[in-house]
């Protein structure tokens, strides 16, 4: 019964025609920058956060949300039609996706994609309506040593997927916790490392290191790359799948979702993940695997149903522990500090409109997804014929625009695109700008949390590992940073060369 | 040359670490374990950066890990083109200054011939008019003089 007025409540905020608006727009812009390779959600939700400032928390949330899973669906159109994913977790539906369109099925491909991306995108709805006020409940229970050992998992857990590796990954977590520090220490009131210049006494302004970090360095990376537009034949032959072709999904998309969701919940994971695992217990357990990879209908249903459900139920951490299940779910948070609300176990009971408003949201958002994904399919595929220089001066404009627009200050400006050339430069030398973003943002509560810690403890650090929920997160962490930074496999080969060359010696 | 390169990488992150920690541990209040002054987390975190900064150093003198090329144009038209936009914004507008910018970026790609740059220029200024000025009643001064 509770659930049905809570639910009530959503309706009546989601379905305003400001935030049905707003949504629109954000799965308009999510699908527009999915579609296009170069460009990702995070990017797109930087250069939406001064926009969202001048929106009230709840419609911000909403449109910040919709570019998020909105990307989900278009990046599987690139993938198909090009072989190129248009989001790292489209990658997947490359593989099989791409061979049915070269047998002539895209317009079948795009269709399974649309409706199994619906059908994870749901499913995780229904996985978050039903996780997050349990989790949220239990959540209360924290102390702050279990505050700063679920931040130090979440941490852990997005620099460990880290394209360069997890030292890497963590070398810019703590930078970007560093970068935290900078400005006035709410606690003793002293200013830190601002090297006297009154700017910087309120911090970096996540702003100008969200859009200089993502926007401005991505832009410089992709500006003169290749620009491949598609120059198919388009969609041709039946949209439709067949009777069979309907049969052989419905298990693959139920399996996805479940993978999805259990790793869009994981903080760190995500939809790149999840489509990956999916991908692969799939092709394990299911009858037609010798098809997988030469245009078998499974291999982009599977992919997509577990993208679109990870994205929904990566709100789980991020609305219910504070815990960003991403980058972009960073940003987001973000956001929702500037509007004064601080994320938490919490924001349900403080903000019900707002945590139930965006559960609604997400539901007319995927159907929005879906009407833009089939009926107006045509769309997208003739963007992907534009070619994609276009995209890049205007990409840089907006972030000067934007940056100017909040705080009408050009020192800000400036800051971005010193910002821009740091990302640019760390991204030479394979340090990936993702993870120190999280830490900016987790940096300054992480540092609260564990000075409440050692306080209540009267200065024992052995309270992180004393009480028990503290040392069970903690030691989940230590288990991600040892099952990815030891070489293992190594291990494995040389012990087993061992044993061969001790049998053969014999 | 290339390897060398590659470990400067590892070496900024040991400066950026140990410049952290040791401005936050001369200039800054350490405090007790039990009231930790402000110093006190930076120290840590800086120190825990260094500390990763050498296994990655370690790590990349065994097996360097390969440098990205750089793209001088590339950074050069995003430069110019952000440059332009703070420049131009207090002479011109912010308007102008858009359609000088969206050039200025547009003209390192070489595919991009210039009629269409300048039809993307208009097109954006009117776009971020429409958008910023007229939608979200940002109070820019759009054009000056105007």
């Amino acid at each position: 019964m509770d659930l049905l007025a809570n639910l009530a409540l959503g309706l009546a905020t989601a379905a305003t025609a400001q935030n049905l608006f707003y949504c629109f727009v954000g799965v308009f812009l999510g699908t527009f920058i999915g579609v296009l390779p170069g460009v990702g959600p995070l990017a797109a939700v930087a250069m939406l956060l001064p926009v969202s400032f001048y929106l009230p928390p709840e419609t911000a949330l909403v449109m910040l949300a919709g570019v998020y899973y909105g990307a989900e669906y278009g990046g599987s159109i690139a993938s198909i039609l090009l072989n190129i994913p248009g989001t790292p977790s489209a990658s997947v539906t490359c593989l099989d996706g791409y061979p049915m369109a070269q047998q002539g099925r895209a317009g079948v491909a795009l269709f399974s994609t649309a409706i199994a991306s619906m059908f994870g995108a749901m499913f995780g709805v229904v996985v978050m309506v039903l996780l997050a006020p349990r989790l949220a409940e239990f959540a209360l229970l924290f102390q702050p040593a279990e505050y700063f050992s679920v931040m130090v998992l979440g941490l852990v857990a997005a620099s460990v997927v880290s394209s360069s590796g997890a030292v890497r990954g963590l070398m810019m977590v703590c930078l970007g916790v560093l970068l935290g520090t900078i400005g006035v220490d709410v606690n003793s009131g002293e200013t830190r490392f601002t090297g006297g210049i009154q700017e910087l006494r309120d911090g970096v302004s996540l702003v100008v290191v969200a859009m200089g970090l993502f926007g401005i360095s991505e832009v410089m990376v992709s500006l003169r790359g290749a620009t491949q537009s598609y120059a198919g034949a388009g969609l041709t032959g039946r949209l439709l799948p067949t009777r069979s072709e309907w049969l052989r999904s419905i298990m693959p998309a139920i399996r996805g979702s479940v993978v999805g969701s259990f790793f869009g919940t994981l903080p760190g994971t995500g939809q790149t993940v999840a489509s990956f695992v999916g991908y692969a217990l799939e092709k394990r357990i299911n009858r037609n695997s010798a098809e997988f990879g030469k245009g078998a209908i499974e291999g982009v249903v599977v992919p997509e149903s577990a993208n679109n459900a990870a994205a929904q139920t990566a709100f789980i951490p991020t609305l219910t522990l504070g815990i960003p299940g991403s980058t972009t779910m960073a940003l987001m948070l973000g956001a929702l500090m500037i509007h004064g609300i601080t994320p938490g176990p919490r924001l349900i009971a403080d903000h019900p409109e707002l945590f139930w408003g965006l559960v609604v949201s997400f539901i007319f958002g995927n159907i929005f997804l879906l009407i833009l994904n089939i009926p107006l399919i045509g769309i997208w595929v003739r963007l992907l014929r534009v070619p994609h220089y276009y995209l890049y001066p205007t990409v840089i404009v907006l972030i000067c625009v934007g940056v100017f627009g909040i705080s009408n200050s050009l020192t800000d400006v400036w800051a971005t695109l010193i910002f821009g050339v740091i990302g640019y430069v760390l991204r030479l030398f394979r340090f990936e700008p993702a993870p120190m973003l999280i830490g900016f943002v987790l940096g300054p509560m992480m540092e609260e949390y564990f000075r409440r810690a050692m306080l209540l403890s009267r200065g024992d650090p052995t309270i992180f590992i004393s009480r028990p929920g503290s040392a069970a997160l903690l030691a989940v962490a230590a288990f991600l940073l040892a099952a990815t930074i030891l070489p293992w496999k190594q291990w494995v080969f040389r012990g087993m060369s061992v044993v061969r060359n001790s049998a053969s010696n014999k | 040359m290339r390897r060398l390169i590659s470990h400067l990488g590892p070496i900024i992150m040991l400066m950026a670490g140990l410049g952290f920690a040791i401005g936050a541990a001369t200039s800054l209040e350490l405090g007790s374990f039990r009231r930790m002054g402000p110093g006190a987390f930076p120290l840590l975190v800086g120190g825990v950066l260094g500390l990763l900064a050498l296994i990655a150093l370690i790590e990349n003198l065994r097996m360097p890990m390969n440098v990205e090329n750089v793209d001088p144009w590339a950074v050069l038209g995003v430069v110019g083109g952000v440059s332009a936009f703070a420049f131009l914004t207090p002479l011109m507008g912010v308007l102008p200054a858009t359609a000088i910018a969206v050039f200025a970026t547009g003209s390192v790609i070489p595919e991009f011939r210039w009629p269409y740059r300048i039809a993307l220029s208009l097109g954006v200024s009117i776009a971020v008019w429409l958008i910023f000025v007229l939608g979200l009643g940002i109070p820019f001064v759009a054009i000056r003089g105007l």
